[in-house]
């Protein structure tokens, strides 16, 4: 039996467009395009709102070594993310619930951490206003992050991208809340889990969201163009 | 058996390079030396009553969509499981738009192990009913049975694909077997495999 052939159809759709192309750059690398980013969010969140009121309290090695280190997660997450998103370079189920267990095991940790530094509770009357704008902040500062990493992810192909984007949209929650909190004086707990950790929740909703989403149309507009 | 796959996957990978440099030559030979290995991944895979022209044209779509994607293959990593990750992502959105025209067959065979008739050791198995016992077989198991025993991947290859042990791939693979036994009626000593 001899070896099959190309049907002349791909053949002739492959030849019109078969131009010369240059291979992704590695995962790791183009979660570096992210770096700039994760700087605005970790300083350029807290300038501009300002800083913590009792960030001399808690230490330059609590107050910015921890947060480099939550941004450093969220940039490690959103590589995995990358990675993920490429075929057959798909992590395994332990790889994604070792990072989910990380990020959250990292976040719950400083949180403990800051309380234990600084207690600090909300003011009576403003836990509803306080929890809404560390909320709103994170998410909204966070987009242009998750523009770009959703990007890089669709220049890709996932084949699990509810996968890709969840874990992209933890890694951009990660680094958006290190910047929150050089901005949020509140470390009680209840506040810092629920407005903190709820925006990083709604930001990984979100990007696997938008990564079914841009996959399913990049699906479409290949069936149609194919039709 | 081991060295012969290794020049097989470096061969691929030598076509993959060319062919994201544009050459035709090395598209032609990459279909020639995969087509075959997915059109059995997506009979397998695909329900039963579409497996014959439909898994010819899961073949052409995963070469299209290889294609549109080529760039997405990071040299020099294995090819296969680039080019398996893009079959499986046609195959769902397959699946997807079957389902949502409605156009599959409703064939509601229940796995019956009672009802069933024992099939004799050597007797003849219709591959409508292995493809039926196959699709009722969890993702999992069936992905690893389907690689060891229909493509021939050794145990060691198929651990290093989906990142578990060798032990969980073997494990996998019997029970698997096991099922697809029990699914077609067949004594265990019938056939080891």
């Amino acid at each position: 039996m001899g070896e099959p052939r190309v049907p002349a159809g791909l053949l002739d759709a492959v030849e019109r467009d078969l131009t010369p192309v240059r291979p992704l750059a590695a995962p790791s690398r183009r979660a570096l395009l992210l770096l700039p980013l994760g700087l605005a969010l970790l300083v350029g969140l807290p300038a501009f709102w300002g800083w913590r009121n009792n960030l001399a309290a808690l230490g330059p090695a609590a107050a910015w070594g921890l947060s480099a280190v939550q941004a450093l997660a969220g940039l490690w997450i959103a590589g995995a993310a990358l990675r993920e998103a490429v075929p057959g370079r798909e992590l395994s189920a332990t790889a994604v619930a070792g990072a989910v267990g990380a990020a959250l095991a990292l976040f719950v940790g400083l949180t403990l951490a800051t309380e234990l530094l600084v207690p600090t509770p909300v003011p009576p009357g403003a836990w509803l206003r306080y929890a809404w704008e560390c909320f709103g902040m994170a998410t909204v500062w966070s987009v242009p992050a998750l523009v770009v990493v959703a990007w890089l992810a669709s220049r890709a192909l996932p084949t699990r991208p509810a996968v890709a984007g969840a874990l992209y949209g933890l890694g951009t929650g990660l680094m958006a809340d290190a910047g929150v909190r050089l901005f949020c004086r509140v470390s009680s707990p209840a506040h810092v889990l629920v407005a903190h950790g709820g925006a990083i929740l709604f930001l990984v909703v979100a990007g696997a969201c938008a990564a079914t989403a841009v996959e399913r149309r990049k699906a479409r507009a290949a069936s149609k163009g194919a039709s | 058996m081991r060295d012969e796959r290794q020049d097989e996957d470096d061969e691929l990978v030598r076509y993959m390079i060319a062919y994201q440099a544009g050459e035709l030559a090395a598209f032609e030979r990459l279909y020639a030396a995969l087509a075959a290995e997915l059109e059995r991944y997506f009979s397998a895979a695909a329900p039963t009553g579409s497996v014959g022209s439909a898994a010819q044209d899961l073949v052409q779509d995963t070469f299209l969509a290889i294609h549109r994607s080529r760039r997405t293959y990071l040299p020099p990593l294995p090819v296969r499981p680039w080019i398996f990750g893009i079959a499986r992502n046609v195959l769902g959105r397959h699946r997807r738009t079957a389902w949502r025209r409605g156009r599959h067959e409703e064939r509601t065979i229940e796995p019956n192990e009672e009802g069933r008739e024992r099939v004799e050791p050597g007797a003849a198995v219709e591959p409508r009913d292995v493809a039926e016992a196959l699709r009722l077989l969890p993702a999992g198991r069936r992905q690893v049975w389907v690689l060891h025993h229909v493509h021939g991947w050794s145990f060691q290859q198929i651990a290093a694909r989906f990142q578990i042990g060798v032990g969980a791939a073997k494990l996998r693979s019997s029970r698997a077997m096991k099922a697809l036994r029990a699914s077609l009626g067949i004594e265990r000593g019938a056939r080891d495999g």
